[in-house]
């Protein structure tokens, strides 16, 4: 294996290898060496040595030794690496250095990015958490922000539903708009990404709309080395009007100076069904219909119909990296592979993934610099019929659980038993009738020049092109019995879809930075840029019905069949969105106590109307080292620093072309209008203030930081109904309003244990937020529920006084002794009932590590909010019995609920959110060297959502299906969404 | 430095070299309002027309509010069936609110009615053309008033991003008066199923007829003047010789009724096979799945209500009519006890027991007869052979209602005429003469309203005449209380109120 590996990879390190040597050229003549260890005296491999003032770097081996080609006048030799403190140690006069480095679990001596540069981290003045790569999460992870769920405090991350590669709901300090975007800006390398995917959505007859993809799929979270959050105004307004949600920044890995290096890691694992729902098997099926003296409904069989569709998932994944250079050139190149199968048959994800980082210095001075990132990724997911809006046939998990458990799936003859009409649909049926695929091409390029005018300043321009591209094919064939699909004896039927989509984003940045230490006491630094941003996205897609069922034929391969009249055909192109932007940031820092930071940026953009096509968004922020002040000695106190800033941000998440009147295609020769001229149109404002405490004791072993953040959000966005009299048409606005979301932020890191043999650290992320619109006209809909006899039926608000998407519902009062449900006032009065934004968020991390064996351990949970089950509601309600499936909960009532009782929405179908979850814990035993050949060889073994403590009844409590209507974002809700996972993963890695 | 220097300004000169766009947003594949064509008049008429067709025939929209909110109609819950959250149950029994979506869309249908009549005035339209398009919108703003009391109105031309101004009570029906005056000459005489000056007419009798509801919903006080106003336009239409009672009732609800319906004053136009408003909803929405057609086994109407007419008032069912019983067996009218095909074998319902149409129902049903419950109406004999798109033109004003008008605003303090029929007895036995039903000796404003409801059921105007009679709020079958005087006018839907400051929330809502 390992042999058939080099040998596929030596012609690739081969060229590699030529690429870096061709800018080896010229070496310098004095060779200084050396060794690193830590405080036992063991050599500690990949510490980054460079020669000060100088660029020149190189990096330790695997017993800690090191070689550089030092310049003749060099004085300084700078040791640093991860978990250590950064060392300068004097090489005057000498050639060999022996450098004892001390660990440190403490991270405020490290440099964390921020927006349009980096800065050490004790000297931020904002609200930014950094999770590197050792801290990530663990298992099988498909997009990044899964890396960071539960590792920092005021961010919640939901994954939506437990597809693979399916969208996930990001928040930072909580929701703050009632319509307009919620999710965070993601940055990556310096690349301001749209936050969309390319892939056409796909609304299939009688079946609802698939949920999106996560748009962060493309990026290979192996590649990341750190991702920073930025949480606060000071630290987002940089970014202006797409800086209000918080901003994420991914850095990928970079090439090390030194001997070129190979990193390997694999893993394999497979996966099952965490939780179902609770429904009747066949035999309580049985007893159930006779409790109710039903005759009907007993075809004597037991299925499990749910399990029928399910299967054991599996996923494998590669990642290969070889990086290398010397001082003037480094690059890192990897590819990943992964391939995972998921727990509902017929899904999967499948992504190829090239990653390309390169930095090179040019001229003798080597004041120029050129920067050159690629990531091209391809991914493909095979997609079922899960919807998250399906109407009262369901859609493939809600045909699942809603099946007669006594009904047999298939015929006597071995064939699957499909109705004629009706409404039931065999789930195997309809996974087999199903085929959806869609396929997404991701390019990433950056190249970016800098030059060095001076020493203390700097000129950078970034020119990127982010081209996504995406086809999606999907077919129902036509025997499965859907309304408009199944075909008559004899006739023709079935659906296909074809779909293609393209987004493409264009940034240009130029950016000056000047530092300057003016003098002993007083440094300064200053940032000015200008940064235009360009984005297209367009498609199409034809649909077409009245196939004939050709074995072996997929629909979608011979549209030209379709019936002439059922064909349909669309395309669009949306207007182009531009966003020009000119920004600036001013540092002091005054004797390492006082520290001011000031931001501005102004954004224009052609999507806002012509009255406001600028924004400018300004932040100031101090931070006081209080242990730097003479006064102030505390024994073990290491660090104590008071942050307070205030800023604002902008919130620009609307389509482009909303400002302006626009007609587009409806069908054929008809014309819409699509909106209405507001050349009012403007950002969303969000204004705030954040005050922070850092603190370092005991030497770094206990370190974090509480921060108090108020986050109110005006000038609100939302698209609505033009006031009547209108065409019906809808028009983006600006509305009076506010929502605030205000809390407290915990990180606390601690290391409990540290000898030689043992460590215990232990990382604890709480926070505690609150939120509440006031000042709206009136209140807004949203939260739409779907099923039989739920027409119209809607369960959230957005109203003042209460919190964002307060649960507004039919109060229940149990079930009258005639087996009614009993509704105050008889269905008549709605009440606030609940609240699906936590009122707590809580991360834990531990890892205990012992000789070569380190356990991990990661945690995540959210208290104090509701959750709505739209499953239970519309899916097993009691009237199903005798032709479907029912909750088993119904069963054990304390009254027996009449078959009669109707359903209705009502706070019965309310439940506790509450949850924790033990997200993932990895073993793994570090071999070290083994041979000469293998470095660093790491064996582990991960499990994945191992358990839950919740009392939720639905399938998993952290769900969010998209139950949005006009747009208006819901929350909380679940409807027979794909389940979650329980996933075990072995795997490998080493290094070359 | 100097080197430095140059090379700073060579920089800043790039910067600003390579970029700095006017921002000027490119539309791509969405095409601008100048080149989108929408100044075709004669097509924006049509689809002002067009938008007649939502609020007023589909079964969940005004039809809705006007009736189930009445004694005529209901819409049971049949097991989980028709649930639909309850919003047919809080009809019937006055609980609605302001988020109601039924009220809340006829309100914004309307709306989109009047901001399409409006904007096309400022395209130059011909004189019939603009007088036929202030028809609708006279039209649609009297629906407004009469449910919400509050209609907001836009300029030809204003900003969408304007607030809307608003008319409210008297006000508003005073412009509808003017609007209408205004453009009698320019309207056309017919056909019926297009705006037309004796439609024009009979909107300006339901005007005055309920000028004093507008101007105090709880206590109105009708005042001789507006009587005579009514009485005037009556005779009016009944010396223009131009309508006359159809021998068969039917007649006037029927596929054809474009044809052979003489009352028809003014009709909302539905094409067969190809452009029709949701006309079929009324008789599918109360016939049983096992019926042909097959129906949603939805609304009935209550036995309170059917118990109102004597055997013999053919208006209450039972006569075959040409192109239906022989198709179905279906009888127009009230459909009540065991049905049967055109074969007359006798139906039955989906568990195999007898389709027979039981009296009694209730708001939710639960018994094992829950299919079967509520007696079935018939208005519009079902058209067979238009597919989706009926026949049948939806019937907004006819003779018979001119007639009836006239002997209320008699009974109500106008003076009598010269113009036969001349008395409120001898109108009211004139129409119930055509239906096969005894002459009454006498006729008070009781009887009257009684009498309207038998003519006029499940047309959509029970709760307009029970308000203006001072019944909407009594107790009746399956509203057991007093309804509070709130829902005397519908609420301003939220959504509305959310986005235009003019409007106020109704009182007690």
């Amino acid at each position: 294996m390992t042999a058939l590996l080099r040998l596929q990879f030596k012609p690739i390190l081969g060229a590699l290898l030529l690429l870096v040597l061709s800018f080896t050229a010229k070496a310098q003549n004095r060779q200084i060496t050396g060794k690193v260890t830590d405080n036992t005296g063991k050599g500690i491999p990949g510490i980054s040595v460079t020669v000060k003032g100088s660029g020149t770097g190189a990096q330790t081996g695997a017993d800690g030794s090191f070689r550089i080609n030092a310049g003749a006048n060099a004085n300084t030799l700078v040791f640093s690496g991860v978990g250590f403190e950064t060392e300068e140690v004097s090489i005057q006069g000498k050639d060999n250095v022996e450098v004892s480095l001390k660990s440190s679990a403490n991270t405020i001596g490290e440099v964390v990015v921020i927006g349009y540069g980096s800065a050490r981290k004790k000297d931020l003045t904002g609200a930014v958490a950094s999770v590197k790569a050792k801290d990530f999460n663990k298992g099988v992870i498909t997009a990044p922000d899964q890396l960071i769920q539960g590792k920092v405090a005021g961010v919640q991350i939901i994954n939506n539903s437990g597809a693979p590669g399916g969208e996930s709901t990001i928040r930072i300090r909580g929701n703050s708009s009632v319509r307009a975007g919620n999710s965070p800006l993601f940055v990556i390398d310096g690349v301001l990404l749209d936050g969309r995917s390319a892939r056409p959505g796909y609304t299939g007859p009688d079946l609802g709309n698939t949920p999106n993809a996560n748009p962060l799929n493309f990026i290979n979270p192996n590649d990341i080395a750190s991702m920073e959050i930025l949480k606060d105004a000071s630290a987002t307004a940089i970014y202006g009007s797409r800086g209000a949600n918080g901003v994420v920044i991914v850095t990928t890995k970079r090439g090390q100076s030194g001997a070129p290096r190979i990193d390997f890691n694999t893993s394999f694992g497979t996966s099952k069904v965490s939780k179902k729902f609770d429904y009747l098997t066949g035999d309580e099926y049985r007893a159930a219909l006779t409790s109710y003296g039903l005759t009907s409904g007993n075809f004597g069989s037991s299925v499990d119909a749910l399990d029928a569709i399910l299967r054991n998932g599996s996923v494998q994944n590669y990642n290969i990296s070889a990086g290398g250079g010397n001082e003037n050139a480094r690059f890192r190149l990897s590819l990943g592979y992964l391939d995972q199968k998921g727990i509902i048959k017929k899904t999967g994800l499948k992504k190829y993934n090239v990653n390309l980082n390169s930095s090179f210095k040019f001229l003798e001075s080597k004041k120029l610099g050129l920067d050159i990132n690629m990531i091209a990724t391809q991914t493909g997911e095979q997609i079922a019929p899960v919807s998250n809006n399906a109407g009262f046939r369901g859609s493939l998990v809600g045909m699942a659980l809603q099946w007669n458990p006594t009904k047999p799936l298939y015929k006597p003859n071995g064939t699957l038993d499909i109705a004629t009409g009706g409404s039931e649909v065999n789930p195997v049926g309809m996974s087999e009738a199903y085929n959806d695929r869609a396929d997404i091409t991701t390019v990433l390029a950056t190249i970016a020049p800098s030059y060095k005018i001076t020493n203390d300043l700097e000129y950078k321009m970034q020119l990127s092109v982010n081209y996504g591209t995406s086809t999606r094919k999907a077919e129902i064939r036509n025997w499965i019995n859907l309304e408009g699909i199944q075909a008559a004896p004899g006739g023709k039927g079935g659906a296909a879809f074809l779909g293609t989509g393209e987004l493409v984003t264009r940034q240009i940045t130029h950016t000056l930075n000047y530092t300057k230490k003016v003098s002993s006491d007083l440094n300064i630094g200053a940032l000015v840029g200008y940064e235009y941003i360009k984005t297209n996205n367009k498609g199409g897609s034809q649909d077409g019905r009245g196939f004939e069922d050709f074995a072996g034929v997929s629909y979608y391969d011979i549209m030209g069949f379709s019936a002439q009249g059922t064909r349909v055909i669309t395309s669009y192109n949306d207007p182009t969105a531009e966003l020009q932007s000119f920004f600036g940031r001013a540092n002091v820092n005054f004797k390492n106590k006082y520290l001011f930071t000031a931001t501005m940026r102004a954004d224009g953009s052609s999507k806002f109307g012509s009255n406001n096509r600028y924004g400018y968004f300004p932040s100031f922020s101090a931070a006081w080292n209080i242990t730097n002040e003479n006064f102030f000695r505390v024994n073990g106190l290491d660090e104590l620093k008071l942050r307070a800033g205030w800023g604002q941000t902008g919130n620009q998440e609307f389509p482009a072309g909303s400002a302006q009147t626009r007609f587009v295609a409806t069908g054929p020769g008809g014309l819409g209008q699509e909106s209405f001229a507001n050349p009012d149109l403007q950002w969303q404002t969000d204004q705030q203030v954040n005050a922070g405490l850092d603190f370092s004791i005991l030497k770094g072993r206990v370190f974090g930081s509480v921060d108090y953040f108020n986050k109110k959000t005006t000038n609100l966005l939302i698209n609505e109904v033009a006031g009547i009299p209108s065409p019906g048409t809808r028009i983006w606005k600006n509305i009076a309003g506010e929502v605030v979301n205000s809390g407290v932020e915990l990180t606390l890191n601690g290391t409990i244990v540290k000898k030689e043999d043992f460590s215990w650290t232990l990382g604890v992320f709480a926070t505690f937020q609150k939120n509440e619109v006031n000042g709206l006209n009136g209140p807004l809909l949203t939260g739409g529920i779907n099923g039989q006899g739920l027409s119209g039926a809607f369960v959230q608000r957005i109203e003042n006084g209460q919190p964002i998407n307060v649960f507004y519902v039919r109060n229940y009062q149990g079930i009258a002794a005639d087996g009614q449900a009993i509704l105050e006032n008889d269905g008549a009065s709605f009440i606030y009932a609940g609240n699906p934004n936590p009122k707590t968020l809580l991360g834990i991390s531990t890892s205990v590590g012992y000789k070569k064996l380190n356990l991990d351990i990661n945690m995540n949970g959210a208290f104090g909010h509701q959750l709505y089950n739209n499953t239970l509601n519309a899916v097993l309600p009691i009237n199903n019995l005798g032709s479907r499936n029912i909750a088993k909960s119904l069963t054990t009532l304390p009254v027996k609920e009449a078959l009669s009782s109707p359903i209705t929405t009502s706070s019965r179908y309310l439940e506790s959110g509450n949850y924790m979850r033990l997200a993932n814990a990895t073993l793994s035993y570090n071999f070290g060297n083994v041979g000469k050949a293998f470095r660093n060889v790491n064996v582990f073994v991960t499990g994945q959502n191992l358990f839950v403590i919740t009392k939720f009844t639905g399938f998993d409590p952290e769900v969010n299906t998209d139950k949005n209507i006009d747009g208006v974002p819901s929350l909380g809700i679940e409807y027979t969404p794909y389940p979650m996972a329980r996933t075990f993963t072995l795997g490998f890695n080493f290094s070359l | 430095m100097k080197k430095n220097f140059i090379r700073i300004v060579a920089i800043s000169a790039l910067v600003t070299a390579g970029g700095c766009t006017k921002l000027e947003e490119k539309l791509n594949g969405s095409i601008p309002e100048q080149a989108s064509g929408s100044a075709n008049v004669a097509s924006l008429l049509q689809a002002s027309y067009d938008n007649l067709r939502s609020p007023f025939q589909d079964q969940a929209r005004l039809w809705a509010a006007q009736e189930h909110t009445s004694d005529e109609a209901v819409g049971p819950t049949r097991g989980g069936d028709w649930d639909d959250n309850g919003i047919w149950r809080v009809l019937h029994r006055h609980t609605w609110d302001a988020d109601h979506t039924f009220l809340r869309d006829t309100y914004s249908d309307l709306g989109r009615i009047i901001f399409g009549t409006t904007d096309l005035l400022r395209f130059s339209p011909t004189a019939s053309q603009g007088a036929q398009a202030r028809y609708l919108r006279a039209f649609a703003t009297l629906a407004m008033l009469d449910g919400w009391d509050q209609c907001p109105y836009r300029e030809p031309g204003g900003s969408p991003l304007e607030l809307p101004k608003v008319r409210k009570g008297i006000a508003a029906l005073d412009y509808v008066i003017s609007e209408l005056n205004a453009i009698m000459n320019d309207l056309p005489n017919g056909p019926a199923n297009k705006a037309n000056k004796n439609g024009a007419k009979v909107m300006l009798m339901k005007c005055y007829l309920n000028k004093a509801v507008y101007a105090n919903r709880a206590a109105p006080v009708f005042a001789a003047a507006d009587m005579n106003q009514v009485i005037s336009l009556a005779d009016q239409l009944i010396q223009s010789g131009s309508y006359s009672l159809t021998t068969n009732y039917f007649d006037n609800f029927a596929p054809n009724n474009d044809a052979i319906g003489s009352e028809l004053i003014y009709s909302l136009e539905n094409i067969g096979g190809s452009a029709s408003g949701n006309v079929r909803s009324r008789w599918f929405c109360t016939l049983h799945y096992n019926q042909n057609p097959s129906g949603w086994n939805g609304f009935t109407t209550l036995a309170d209500f059917y118990s109102k007419f004597d055997a013999a008032d053919a208006r209450r069912g039972g006569n075959s009519y040409p192109g239906v019983t022989s198709v179905s067996g279906i009888r127009p009218g009230f459909l009540v006890g065991q049905q049967f095909d055109q074969n007359g074998v006798a139906l039955k319902d989906r568990k195999g027991a007898p389709l027979a149409f039981t009296p009694t129902v209730a708001l939710k049903e639960t018994g094992n007869n829950l299919e079967v419950t509520g007696i079935r109406v018939i208005k519009y004999p079902p058209d067979y052979f238009s597919g989706d798109n009926s026949n049948n033109d939806y019937v907004v004003y006819r003779y018979t209602d001119v007639l009836m008008m006239k002997a209320e605003a008699i009974l109500r303090g106008g003076t009598p005429t010269a113009v036969a029929p001349t008395t409120p007895l001898a109108i009211v036995n004139q129409v119930r003469a055509r239906a096969g039903a005894a002459a009454l000796a006498s006729v008070n404003l009781d009887q009257l309203c009684d009498e309207r409801g038998r003519e006029f059921y499940w047309e959509g105007m029970r709760r307009t005449d029970l308000v203006r009679f001072g019944k909407f709020l009594s107790p009746r079958s399956l509203k057991p209380g007093t309804s509070d005087n709130k829902y005397l006018i519908f609420p301003v839907p939220n959504q509305q109120l959310a986005v235009n400051a003019n409007l106020t929330q109704n009182p007690g809502y």
